[in-house]
């Protein structure tokens, strides 16, 4: 059986090296902030599949198990808390790089 | 009471109280930044002080070491952070008279710079650092795009997808980092790495955060857009991105090779990786100071030479080699400041910032000419200036090593000197009449860090055996005592 998760790490890497190419060898300025935002999603997808765990349990402590059993099985929730605050920074950057651009096309327009 | 948490959350209170002061009254809302860039000078200067001892630390939330986020100041990033505040202090006071319009943005992105560089500086956990990068970077790339005319929009762009790139790195290699170790917090992991022998992934680690610090460091290969973003910025912001910002990089890779990752092989080979960068970054940046005719652009190559010699510095790795480069990174900051402010006057009467338009402006404010004179010559390593003293720890330094490479800074250093010759000439001796403009906030200011320039070269000996050796013999052992022991 071919390893799938195997596989779905290395399209990730292989994505995130798309997104790098996209930035700096198009010349389009939209084009480079649709590729900057493949580069983000990928990275982001990429660390969220860092603290995955295959058949592991949601990271919510259910009443009467120890800590100690339930984080050897449990999923690792700080990677998605990484990765939301990543999320709310990319976004900040998006809007600034596309009023950027338009900006830029309203003057040189 | 613990000054980290007044020193951080200063500039971002006042940073998000701004535009609402700014809606009643500019001119009130002006001297509240300022207000806040004074307050958050003498809170990093009580860091300074109370962090002598050993390292200050700081937990937000009274989440304790390992798990909750923790500012961690030693010696080295409270002396960087006193002298970011202080030339943030007097660059805001210079603004006051050079910004004329859209003061209130200007200020709010200004305190966002700031709360950012004190992050960076004093952050001790990997997260935060992250986070406090990307703060200072999107402050760096609107102010970039302040003028928001097409030749500024260009660079702060080219600036921004660069950045944002490397910062996208960053979290890479932080992702990897904690699926390795099971830590964000330095102390903690200092300790991991230092105790065991988990350093499997540790390569890709460092391969991927040192390329993301060498983007903000502006070394070769990845220096292209500074050239670029310095000279477009509004003269005060070059003078912050110049001099204080590009030092995230250097201080980032410092922290991660000497206090997280200290003595082990792979830092030792990106060592000689960072020493090779360094020396084409900086004769990259001494031979095109002498190609261009943009005043901006001529100091903003110096930036990249002076960023080579860091990362030169950083790539040998021997105590003294870091004592002068973070001697080396203060007068650099104070120097290259003060050459873009008085840049700054004398493209104002100028006009233009073309060297040939610029002719004979130097006597029409021979105060902010004398300044100019004396950051030039300083950053060309001319005795008793402030960048002497610390030029000459790096040249031991690098003696140390290699002759060749006290070569590259002897080299580099006399060419940079000839391009300042040159435009000290065209600007005080060339021919062309330029009536006067009044500027005295801005003449005050850079006269004043002229003075400062001068004094810091008679005492610079001193600064460098008191602050500098301690700074870097603190060592990571007492980093991992000061960060998890309390």
């Amino acid at each position: 059986m071919i390893d799938l998760w195997g596989v779905a790490i290395v399209s990730l890497v292989l994505t995130m090296i798309v997104g790098i190419y996209g930035v700096t060898a198009r010349k389009d300025l939209v084009k480079k902030l649709i590729s900057l935002t493949i580069l983000g999603d990928s990275a982001n997808a990429f660390v969220v599949a860092l603290g995955y765990r295959i058949n592991g349990k949601p990271p919510i402590l259910p009443s009467g198990e120890s800590v100690a059993t339930f984080a050897k099985t449990a999923v690792d929730p700080l990677p998605q808390a990484l990765v939301i605050t990543a999320v709310v920074i990319g976004m900040a950057i998006n809007v600034l790089l596309a009023f950027a651009i338009i900006q830029l096309r309203r003057v040189e327009a | 009471m613990n000054p980290i948490p007044l020193a951080v959350l200063t500039p971002i209170t006042f940073a998000f109280t701004l535009p609402l002061i700014g809606k009643l009254s500019k001119s009130v809302a002006k001297a509240y930044a300022v207000l806040g860039t004074f307050l958050t000078m003498l809170f990093t200067f009580e860091v300074f002080k109370s962090s002598e001892g050993g390292p200050l630390t700081y937990t937000f939330g009274g989440w304790r070491a390992p798990i909750g986020i923790v500012y961690e100041v030693d010696t080295m990033s409270a002396f960087l952070g006193l002298v970011t505040s202080t030339l943030l202090f007097l660059i805001a006071i210079y603004s006051l008279e050079y910004i004329k319009s859209g003061e209130v943005w200007y200020f709010t992105l200004y305190l966002g710079l700031e709360a950012g560089l004190i992050g960076v500086l004093y952050t001790g956990d990997l997260f935060n650092l992250f986070v406090m990068l990307e703060v200072t970077s999107v402050a760096a790339y609107a102010l970039v795009m302040f003028n928001r005319d097409p030749q500024s929009l260009r660079a702060g762009l080219k600036y921004a997808f660069i950045g944002a790139i490397g910062t996208t790195l960053y979290f890479i290699a932080m992702g990897l980092l904690y699926r390795t170790y099971g830590t964000l917090n330095m102390a903690q992991l200092a300790e991991i790495v230092h105790s065991s022998d988990v350093v499997n992934a540790s390569l890709a680690i460092l391969l991927l955060a040192t390329w993301a610090f060498l983007i903000k460091a502006a070394i070769f290969p990845n220096h292209f857009w500074l050239p670029d973003a310095h000279p477009a910025a509004p003269s005060p912001i070059s003078a912050v991105l110049s001099g204080l910002v590009v030092n995230v990089g250097i201080y980032s890779i410092a922290r991660l090779y000497f206090t997280l990752y200290s003595g082990l092989p792979e830092v030792k080979s990106l060592g000689i990786l960072l020493i090779i960068l360094g020396a084409i970054s900086a004769f990259l940046g001494a031979i095109m100071m002498n190609v261009h005719s943009d005043i901006k652009r001529i100091i903003a190559y110096s930036t990249i030479m002076h960023m080579g010699y860091l990362s030169m510095a950083l790539g040998i790795g021997s105590s003294l080699a870091l004592a002068s480069a973070v001697f080396h990174t203060f007068n650099h900051a104070v120097a290259k400041s003060l050459l873009f402010l008085s840049a700054g006057i004398m493209i104002q009467i100028g006009g233009s910032r073309d060297l040939r338009d610029l002719a004979g402006v130097g006597r029409a404010n021979p105060l902010a000419m004398f300044s100019f004179a004396v950051a030039a010559l300083s950053l060309a390593g001319i005795p008793p200036l402030n960048v002497f003293s610390s030029k000459v720890m790096l040249f031991t330094a690098f003696l140390d090593w290699n002759p060749a490479l006290a070569g590259v800074l002897v080299v580099t250093s006399i060419m940079s000197l000839v391009a300042y010759v040159k435009m000290m000439r065209v600007l005080w001796l060339g021919c062309g009449k330029k009536e006067s403009v009044g500027m005295p906030v801005m003449t005050g200011v850079v006269v004043a860090i002229s003075i400062a320039v001068i004094v810091l070269g008679l005492v610079g000996p001193w600064i460098f055996k008191g602050i500098a050796l301690p700074a870097v013999a603190q060592g990571w052992e007492s980093y991992v005592a000061g960060g998890l022991g309390g």
